[in-house]
């Protein structure tokens, strides 16, 4: 009989025992995949949006975040050289800026407005009517600008494509005597970065200028064209290292990022506290999965010395004795390791709609994302502790005295 | 004297009575508190004498003594951020930020801070404001319902530990099973000589309750003797003086009140598979 039949035996002789250690190891396991899928999922996910944009470098002023430190002051001549660049295919300018709308209610509310060159990427999508037209689109091109509406932007404001909207600079509540302006909503379109429920318009640099809605810049002079951010996608076959030292050595002031280095900002600094208690509690359910299997083989063997010594009278050898002991652990292991995929995945999306309600996020980044390392990570761990809780019945057995055990068992 | 780029001028104070900040005698130099932080990384102490520009170029730079080093009032909003921060009057600031061609930029603050006598009041505070200031913003320093992620921590964390409430009461039942398995023998004997079923049953769940009781108690000693090496761990990571975990009374209470009832039901729920065999079945051998 194999080292497995055995175990399986012994292992059915105790069904509730097993099944009860199975659950435990099904539960803790759970936990412990979810804590790897959280250990990098923000920051998969976050790579996967900023890959869906298409543009491989970023270009910011400072190191704060795009939007939140001061902007790129010489947007304009910045822009040129890099767009010259042979690694880059296209180079476009971003700015952030705050609106207003007035609802039909009379109340105000404030609109995240998103203004970008044109460019064959779009960093949305589309979901009703048209893109932003073109610049120059030629004759019988709209007098009036055109800005893309969120859903929840359209639909607070009962807008339409074709409808026609008045967006001040500023937020609720303030004063202020810039005009506001009357663009054309194009079409509904949902942005990558938008959180649940934001009120989003996007539309292009020029209108974003005309209508103050940069805010910084009340009195209108920019005659360097101010950006918070520039983006660059690159020629087929360029690396975005490369593009990254070429961008460096042309707009030395700047700050520039390749998609990985980007991330790995992140993952030092917003993401850090997920990445480390997800270490904390993978640590924490590792060891659990060790110590339950360890007790219950230990109880086990302890339960059945007597058994063992007669194996061991019986002619099987300590390796043997051993080789029972590990598949039995595995078999405990392995099947709650099986139970608990499944299980984490359910439990991970209870977690991750329960992290994603948190104010500002984008809808689409997860905090939990199945990964093949996150697999092979939970695997590795559940093995490691199946291995070494087996170490101390293992030893128990191999050192067991045959005939004085046999003695005891029997005058017991 | 050392120059410090890119410095965030996030907090101003107005009283030249508040934090010791008196212009230095003699020198006519004006005075700015400097954070630990900043302090250490650009090795600063007080009395050495700084430059400050808001450009980051470094253009236009002001002259400043350090008065003094603090430690910033700990954000969890700002775990993440840099606090490399100097504190220095109104006046100096808008020295250095207003625009000379604006004679209203030296009036210019970006907020105006309001402790209420009366909280349950703000309501009528606000609007009272609004009808003597139109056009302030007044808004209460609370974070909406729903809008505090703090609170969307704390339910991941209760999810959390639910799930390892479970994964514990997986373990302690097979515990519980394997006690009872251990002992099928005296609880025949006991039933043979009359014992009732209940006393048996009753041993069993006091002695649930004290292995649960018990790994709740060590669970909570555990906690407050790591507690803090955790916070140490993330105040050194972070460079904050937040605190990250605290084991209050009420926390360990609720530990214990949670374990508790589970050991009694893992007791209970082990010792009936054995209770409801008869005695000629416990005493097999």
């Amino acid at each position: 009989m194999s080292p497995a039949a055995f175990a399986l035996r012994s292992l059915g002789r105790d069904p509730v025992r097993a099944a009860l250690g199975i659950a435990g190891i099904a539960i803790v396991g759970a936990l412990l995949l979810d804590m790897l899928l959280l250990s990098r999922g923000l920051l998969v996910s976050f790579g996967d949006l900023l890959e869906s944009t298409g543009f491989e470098v970023r270009v910011t002023a400072t190191d704060a975040l795009p939007g939140m430190g001061p902007p790129i002051e010489e947007g304009n001549e910045a822009l040129r050289k890099i767009a010259a660049l042979p690694e880059a295919d296209e180079a476009v300018a971003v700015r952030f800026g705050e609106g207003c709308v007035r609802l039909a209610s009379g109340r105000e509310r404030g609109v995240g407005v998103f203004a970008i060159g044109f460019n064959r990427r779009k960093e949305w999508t589309i979901l009703e009517r048209d893109d932003l037209p073109a610049p120059n689109a030629g004759p019988g091109a709209s007098e009036v600008p055109s800005l893309l509406a969120s859903r929840t932007f359209a639909s607070e404001a009962g807008l339409r494509p074709g409808d026609r909207v008045k967006l001040r600079p500023g937020s609720p509540g303030d004063e202020s005597v810039l005009p506001a302006t009357e663009f054309r909503v194009a079409g509904i379109a949902s942005f990558p970065f938008d959180g649940e429920g934001s009120r989003t318009a996007a539309m292009g640099l020029p209108s974003f200028s005309a209508a103050h809605l940069g805010g910084d810049r009340p009195r209108g002079a920019d005659p360097g064209g101010e950006a918070d951010l520039l983006l660059v996608s690159l020629r087929p076959g360029e690396s975005p290292e490369g593009a990254v030292a070429a961008i460096r050595r042309v707009a030395p002031g700047l700050r520039v990022f390749s998609i990985e280095e980007f991330l790995a900002r992140f993952g030092r600094t917003d993401f850090s506290y997920f990445r480390q208690i997800s270490a904390a509690l993978a640590g924490i359910t590792g060891f659990f999965v060790f110590l339950l299997v360890a007790t219950l083989l230990t109880v086990s063997v302890n339960q059945r010395l007597g058994e063992v010594a007669a194996l061991r009278a019986l002619g099987f050898s300590r390796r043997r004795v051993a080789s029972d002991l590990v598949a039995e652990s595995a078999l405990l292991v392995g099947a709650g390791a099986a139970l608990s995929v499944p299980l984490g995945l359910a439990l991970a999306r209870v977690l991750d709609g329960i992290l994603r309600t948190m104010p500002g996020l984008p809808e689409r980044l997860h905090f939990f994302v199945a990964t093949p390392r996150a697999f092979l990570l939970h695997a590795l761990i559940l093995g490691g502790a199946a291995l070494l809780a087996a170490a101390w019945p293992i030893g128990l057995a191999a050192r067991l005295p045959i005939a004085a055990t046999l003695r005891k068992e029997l005058v017991g | 004297m050392k120059r410090i780029p890119g410095i965030l001028l996030a907090f101003v104070i107005a009283a030249r009575s508040a934090a010791g900040l008196a212009e230095a005698p003699g020198t006519g130099v004006p005075s700015i508190l400097v954070t630990r932080q900043l302090a250490e990384a650009r090795h600063l102490s007080t009395g050495d004498v700084v430059r400050l520009s808001n450009d980051p170029s470094g253009k236009d730079p002001r002259t400043f003594r350090i008065a003094g080093v603090y430690e910033p009032v700990p954000d969890p909003m700002r775990l993440t951020a840099k606090r490399w921060e100097a504190r220095m009057h109104l006046g100096d600031l808008l020295g250095m930020t207003a625009d000379p061609a604006d004679p209203a930029a030296a009036e210019e603050v970006s907020a105006i801070h309001l402790a209420s006598r009366n909280r349950t009041d703000l309501p009528r505070l606000q609007r009272a404001i609004a009808a003597r200031a139109p056009g302030v913003l007044v808004a209460a320093s609370d974070l909406p319902e729903g809008a505090d992620p703090f609170r969307v921590l704390e339910r991941f964390h209760v999810a959390i530990s639910i799930v390892a409430v479970f994964g514990s009461t997986a373990f302690l039942l097979a515990l519980m099973v394997i006690r009872a398995e251990e002992r099928r023998e005296v609880a025949g004997i006991l039933r043979l000589v009359g014992f009732p079923r209940g006393k048996i049953l009753r041993q069993v769940l006091v002695e649930g309750i004290a292995v649960a009781g018990a790994g709740a108690v060590f669970g909570v000693v555990l906690a407050m003797a790591t507690q803090g090496i955790v916070n140490a761990f993330f105040q050194w990571h972070y460079d904050t003086a937040l605190v990250f975990v605290r084991v209050t009374p009420g926390l360990a209470v609720q530990c214990v009140l949670v374990a508790v009832p589970l050991g009694a039901v893992a007791g209970f729920v082990a010792s009936w598979s054995l209770l409801r065999r008869e005695v000629v079945d416990l005493l097999r051998r």
